[in-house]
């Protein structure tokens, strides 16, 4: 079992992620992904220029460890892969990838679902989009603390 | 008699995420030069800096000290790494 973590200051493609990760994986029956992307426009429609996301030193990867740990304790997954963005993300650039690999399909799915659900309420990151008003902060809405809530 | 009193110390706080909005990114905090604890950083920044203060008081202001997110009773020493956190936006 393996988690390997990263944050990365640069757009990365999840192709080559992907396939990255797929090649390492041995013994699997299945491996299932998800890249979340920076969109263009705000929730209430407003225009979005580029999407910031600010990390603190080691305790941002930290708290991203933390949770890979966590997800290959919990769930029958053979390894994940995390890679998440900071700085300047621009719409329709890659914010964040995961990758999980299993044996069977039901735990890499839901491992993958795990992931993104804590890393998008709990990972360390103060993360603002800048549109024509300027910067708005953001904070994990409602709905993403009940997602995250499943798993407690 | 001594040179320095117990208030000598002056430590750099660095502010994160929406907090730094209130001040800039760096505060230069005055704290007690022995005992110092995190509940004290945040006290004196919440005096130093306007606008922090309801956010101490609720609560939703950690402090970091060397990588660490800790407790208000962990000590703070010179040359610490302090950095006061607004809740995570996540990822």
């Amino acid at each position: 079992m393996s988690a390997q973590v990263d944050l990365v200051h640069r757009a990365f493609d999840p192709a080559e992620l992907l396939e990255a990760f797929h090649r390492g994986a041995d013994d699997v029956g299945a491996v299932v992904s998800f890249t979340g992307f920076a969109r263009g426009k705000a929730r209430e429609g407003a225009p979005v220029a580029a999407l910031v996301l600010e990390s603190y030193r080691g305790v941002t990867l930290r708290s991203m460890e933390a949770i890979a740990a966590e997800a290959l304790d919990r769930f029958d997954i053979a390894s994940c892969r995390v890679v998440h963005r900071d700085g300047t993300i621009l719409p329709g650039e890659a914010i964040v990838f995961v990758a999980t690999a299993a044996r069977h399909r039901r735990a890499a799915f839901e491992a993958a679902d795990y992931l993104m659900d804590r890393l998008k309420t709990e990972a360390v990151f103060w993360k603002r989009e800048e549109g024509p008003g300027g910067g708005r902060w953001i904070e994990p809405t409602d709905a993403d603390r009940a997602d995250a809530g499943r798993w407690a | 008699m001594a040179r320095h009193g117990p208030e000598a110390a002056t430590i750099e706080v660095e502010l994160c995420g929406k907090l730094a909005e209130l001040h800039g990114r760096l505060l230069a905090l005055s704290v007690p030069g022995e005992g110092c604890t995190a509940g004290i950083v945040l006290a004196r920044a919440a005096e130093a800096v306007d606008g922090l203060a309801p956010m101490v008081a609720e609560g939703r202001v950690r402090v970091c000290i060397n990588e660490v997110v800790v407790s208000d009773g962990a000590a703070v020493g010179p040359g610490d790494r302090v950095a006061l956190f607004p809740p995570v936006s996540g990822g």
